[in-house]
């Protein structure tokens, strides 16, 4: 049996939308679930927002501090902005993730498309950022490095902009292997019942499954921290001033 | 292609080594940072993470690569 037809998303519902294909698959309606939870939870607490928080309302307070010291504190008062961005897209990541463990749900973020949409928005954003904030010429002289040789300009231009092109690569990459590694480990381990076509090795490969589980809550919260973390570093890098 | 699935084998295999290798040299330095200065434990910790997992992404890569040629 072929572990990677089992983690192909499925179609649910056709639709068609000027020759496009918009169909919805299994992956899509977790998706709209990671949503859908977020905007649940969130409605949650802000309605009746208490000074003295309830403790679910501190559990959002805590998650907008976090990213407030953690990743924005470069920025100082000009970070506020940039929180909203941030901590949607950490909660998006972060529940979707998550969804991966709940069975019979395949996470959206195991999905290159997915992946790679996050991370698209992500460059797009950083680039206009950059355009925004230095002008057309000074945003490609901030491409090379100060104090370089005249000569070694031609050489040091191509590789800088090579870095910046693969920065969203990266970024979708690494989110989308990391789900669909964990995702298809625990389908292997599980598989080696059918392969020995006995019950008796069963135990074996369900204890390994819990604790490549147990693995995956961790490595859930780390992706999404690290995505985060690495587009609120382009986000600074693009605003800081050149020296 | 039966030479698909010895590509992605030797493809992964080599990739994980070198990932092994590179995740114990951080590990290992790491903890030698915070044996030394333990009152920066969670500030090591934090940039440690974050390291592992550049050094992880790179063995993933080469885990994409080898289901490609696994699955052609």
């Amino acid at each position: 049996m072929n572990v990677i037809e089992h983690l192909q998303p499925t179609k649910v519902l056709e639709i068609e939308v000027f020759g496009i294909d918009a169909s919805i698959y299994n992956s899509t309606l977790s998706l709209f679930f990671a949503v859908f939870i977020i905007f649940f939870f969130f409605m949650l607490v802000s309605r009746k927002a208490k000074i003295i928080p309830t403790p679910i309302q501190s559990i959002a307070e805590y998650l907008v501090d976090f990213i407030r010291l953690e990743m924005l504190a470069p920025l100082g008062s000009q970070g506020e902005k940039w929180l909203p961005f941030l901590i949607s897209l950490f909660c998006l990541i972060l529940i979707s993730n998550l969804l991966g463990l709940v069975p019979g749900l395949l996470p959206p973020t195991s999905n290159i498309n997915v992946t790679g949409t996050l991370a698209i928005i992500v460059f797009i954003m950083v680039n206009i950022v950059g355009l925004l904030k230095h002008g057309f010429l000074g945003y490609f002289r901030s491409f090379i490095p100060s104090g370089v040789p005249i000569f070694l300009i031609p050489l040091l231009f191509p590789i800088e902009v090579m870095g910046q092109v693969a920065r969203p690569f990266s970024l979708a990459v690494r989110l989308f292997a990391n789900m669909f590694a964990g995702h298809a480990i625990i389908l292997v381990f599980l598989s080696f019942i059918f392969m020995f076509k006995s019950f008796l090795i069963a135990p074996l490969p369900v204890i390994g499954d819990v604790a490549i589980s147990a693995f995956e809550i961790f490595v859930a919260f780390i992706q999404a921290f690290i995505f985060t973390y690495l587009s609120s570093s382009y986000i600074i890098g693009a605003l800081q001033e050149e020296h | 292609m039966e030479l698909g699935y010895l590509a992605g084998g030797i493809a992964i295999g080599l990739a994980s080594l070198g990932t092994a290798v590179g995740i114990g040299m951080l590990a290992a330095k790491a903890m030698e940072g915070i044996s030394r200065q333990p009152s920066a434990a969670s500030e090591i910790r934090t940039s440690m993470i974050i390291a592992i997992a550049f050094v992880e992404a790179l063995c993933l890569y080469a885990l994409v690569i080898a289901l490609i040629l696994v699955t052609k």
